[in-house]
């Protein structure tokens, strides 16, 4: 593996001690070349997850490890500096993700600036090649983020991040916020920059269909668990968790015939609040299938057939 | 048949050749639209140009400021050198000559020869046969001299501005002589350029006499010799000098208005801008550490500013300017500073703390710290750039406020102390005579007023150009 997570954790303290359960135990990895996408309902902890394996967010528990190596729980501005080579990320909000004060190339050679002192020529180099690289044109360089689209942004976004040459790419929802005809050439973009350069994907997203293009195993969260993990094309065509399941088959079908057959409202009622959480199945409030035994007893995720990991007690 | 007048078509013929039938080459660069990438402070500067309020008063600002630092190069009257000739003069901009004439108080007067006492009733006094002016009637003095009446045992001595149409109508009592051989009086009751109706009237000691002898004098403009000499001016006695205009007036002691109005602005203007730079200076340090470090720090720093903020503001100027204390000799003008920068600087620090905390959360800041950027750099690469325009829009706004502030201290005495001037003691001291001679109020008034317009409708301005939610995101 060439990032994982064992037992993460990140509460949040409210005012008055009360603490957020964002992200509760949860063991992920993530091979060299592999792209796990991450999906889950908002405010499932997908972003919170993500953010706090590359340091974002203090770890409240648990641990990291880089290539066999932990990763500080609290980071340091060297930490980041340490660690800009080999991990990165893009975020959702196009808009907010870049200063408005900054032209493109300032923006783009950041990385650059704050690694090394690279001579400007040859930043001015690296800047334009990048900028090519993800559908840009170098006339773009002394613009502001203002002047562009929101799918214009989210390239300048990528090329910020790739820049530095990571092993790993975190993509915090990074077409969520897009049109659904700009996502595609996104989600394209990002999968050719992908095996052109031998990246590493977080890919998360509550878009399924996007996540199944994209992802070689699928992670599905809820309530800051993970509750299933297993290869995409059989989590997504036979989902073990009856979450997943329900998740899944609210999918909206493109064939109207399809959708007009689909049984009502398959998920009841909203996710619950995350604060102070009691052991027991996170989902069983709202499980078709919940038994006694769930609402005492917090499952753990292991292998209920080769490859897959599911959170249940009834598999 | 042509369709146009062969003349006609003459006329309008074209060298036409098949050169100008080639298909135009196809050029990329023609479908180019290219309209010049702007900064953020240049997109700033373009929307406050547009706006004509914020514009005019931009220009205002700067005039105020010509008027504050070129004005005492221009105008060189000294704003406390006195004219007591010249009190509570209108706004004229026509300066006036005068004439030099000799010292008051050199004249000796006429004596006339000591008449036997009669015991006449005072209904038989007679008029004075003559009343005549001895040298130059002036405003310096007019030097009155009469011929004696029979059994007067003094003479009163009356001034009027129009001719007396009785003798209940002689006007201002000017003054009597003490004995009845004086047949002379000088006046120098506040004398303006103008014709006074004087009239000597006999007394013999209980009584005035039924009748009595008026004369119309027109009086010049004059200055004394010594005063002269003291300006500087030519002291030939005789000589025609000229005296400085007063545009805006003179005040209660004479000193040109527009010289004081030009001082008090420096003061005003001083406090009004030295004021917001140290207090917003001291608001961004305190906010911005307390934003950036947050926790317990910052919980910590905030109670501190709800504790400056809960104070009552003026009273504790008030305190503050006599806890000071000002000594003989000052100005006043440091404790005042001090007072303002100490009570104003919370405003500035929690809008600072905000604007940190919501910047610090934008992605752009997550991003640069994931490529390893050190805070000194997020401070001055992300989050000052960032909050530049909430800075500058407070301090636009705080500028007009402390103006208003020092105006207010100095107008009821708690701000600068005299000879110091500013608009707002100009205006207290202007309203003492507002009655009489307004002038002395309304233009450090209307400076005021003025100035914190021109700044608040820039502020205004500045912030509908630097709101990014009037800005098209897309």
């Amino acid at each position: 593996m060439l990032i994982e997570a064992t037992h993460l954790q990140k509460f949040f303290t409210l005012n008055g001690g009360r603490r957020v359960h964002a992200v509760d135990d949860v063991s992920l990895g993530i091979a060299e070349h592999e792209v796990v996408g991450l999906v889950g309902e908002s405010g499932s902890g997908k972003t919170t997850f993500g953010k706090t394996l590359i340091g974002l967010y203090d770890k409240s528990g648990g641990e990291v490890r880089y290539r066999g190596e932990v990763l500080p729980a609290r980071y340091t501005a060297a930490d980041f500096r340490q660690q800009a080579s080999e991990i990165q990320i893009i975020f959702q909000d196009p808009y907010g993700s870049l200063n408005p004060r900054m032209t493109i190339f300032e923006i783009i050679a950041e990385g650059l600036r704050l690694r090394d002192h690279c001579s400007l020529a040859s930043t001015r180099d690296k800047v334009v090649y990048w900028l090519e690289r993800v559908g840009l044109s170098a006339d773009h360089l002394s613009r502001y983020p203002h002047e562009f689209s929101g799918g214009q942004r989210q390239r300048v976004g990528i090329a910020r991040a790739l820049i530095v040459e990571p092993k790993l790419l975190v993509c915090d929802e990074p077409i969520s916020a897009l049109d659904v005809s700009v996502q595609a050439q996104v989600v394209q973009l990002l999968g050719e920059l992908q095996e052109s350069m031998g990246l590493s994907l977080l890919f998360i997203a509550h878009d399924l269909s996007m996540v199944r293009h994209v992802s070689d195993r699928m992670a599905v969260m809820y309530l800051g668990s993970l509750i299933e993990l297993g290869p995409t094309e059989a989590v997504y065509f036979r989902p073990l968790h009856p979450y997943t399941q329900l998740l899944i088959a609210s999918k909206p079908e493109p064939d109207p015939a399809h959708e007009r057959q689909r049984q009502d409202p398959l998920i009841k009622g909203e996710i619950p609040s995350p604060i102070d959480l009691k052991p027991r199945c996170r989902f069983a409030g709202r499980c078709p299938k919940a038994e006694p035994r769930c609402f005492v007893e917090r499952p753990v995720l292991r292998e209920v057939q080769p490859a897959r990991l599911v959170a249940c007690h009834l598999l | 048949m042509s369709l146009v007048p062969s003349e006609l078509s003459s006329k309008l013929s074209i060298a036409v050749s098949a050169a100008d039938f080639a298909p135009a080459p196809h050029q990329a660069q023609r479908e180019r639209i290219v309209r010049p990438s702007l900064s953020y402070w240049q997109d700033v500067w373009q929307r406050l140009c547009k706006n004509r309020r914020a514009l005019s008063s931009l220009y205002i600002v700067i005039a105020l400021l010509v008027f504050t630092l070129v004005g005492p190069w221009l105008w060189t009257q000294a704003p406390a050198l006195q004219d007591l000739d010249a009190i509570s003069q209108g706004p004229s901009w026509s300066s006036s000559s005068a004439l030099v004439v000799e010292d008051p108080g050199t004249w000796p007067g006429v004596q006339g020869a000591l008449r036997p006492r009669e015991e006449a009733d005072g209904q038989t006094l007679g008029a004075t046969a003559s009343l005549a002016v001895a040298g130059l009637p002036s405003t310096q003095y007019v030097r009155l001299y009469w011929e004696a009446v029979n059994g007067a045992q003094h003479y009163l001595i009356y001034r009027n501005d129009h001719a007396p149409e009785s003798n209940q109508d002689l006007g201002l009592p000017l003054g009597a002589t003490l004995t009845p051989d004086t047949l002379s009086f000088e006046d120098r009751l506040q004398l303006r350029p103008q014709t006074y109706w004087y009239s000597v009237i006999a007394s013999d000691g209980f009584e005035e006499a039924a009748l009595s002898t008026t004369a119309a004098i027109t009086l010049q403009r004059a200055i004394t010799a010594s005063q002269a000499r003291e300006r500087g001016l030519d002291d030939t006695l005789g000589a025609a000098v000229a005296l400085p205009a007063h545009p805006f007036g003179t005040d209660y002691l004479g000193r040109d208005l527009l010289a004081r109005v030009m001082e008090g602005a420096r003061v005003s203007l001083f406090i009004g801008i030295v004021a917001p730079l140290l207090f917003v200076s001291l608001g961004i340090i305190y906010g911005g550490i307390a934003g950036y470090f947050g926790g317990n720090l910052d919980i910590l720093m905030m109670r501190v500013v709800d504790f400056v903020i809960a104070l009552p503001f003026l009273l504790f100027m008030i305190l503050f300017r006599i806890g000071f204390g000002i000594g003989p000799g000052e100005s006043g003008i440091i404790p005042m500073l001090l007072a303002l920068v100490l009570l104003s600087w919370p405003d500035t620090a929690r809008l600072i703390r905000g604007q940190i905390l919501q910047i610090r959360g934008e992605a752009y800041v997550q991003a640069a710290r994931v490529l390893g950027a050190h805070p000194l750099y997020l401070i001055f690469r992300h989050l000052v750039p960032n909050t530049l325009g909430p800075i500058l829009v407070t301090l636009t706004f705080a500028i007009p406020m402390a103006i208003f502030t020092e105006a207010f201290l100095s107008f009821i005495g708690m701000g600068v102390s005299p000879p110091t001037s500013s608009w707002g003691s100009l205006s207290n001291e202007g309203i003492r005579t507002m009655l009489s001679s307004p002038h002395e109020l309304l233009f450090p008034a209307f400076f005021i007023s003025l100035t914190v317009l021109a700044f608040n409708l820039l502020g205004d301005g500045l912030r509908d150009a630097l709101d990014s939610r009037l800005r098209s995101r897309e």
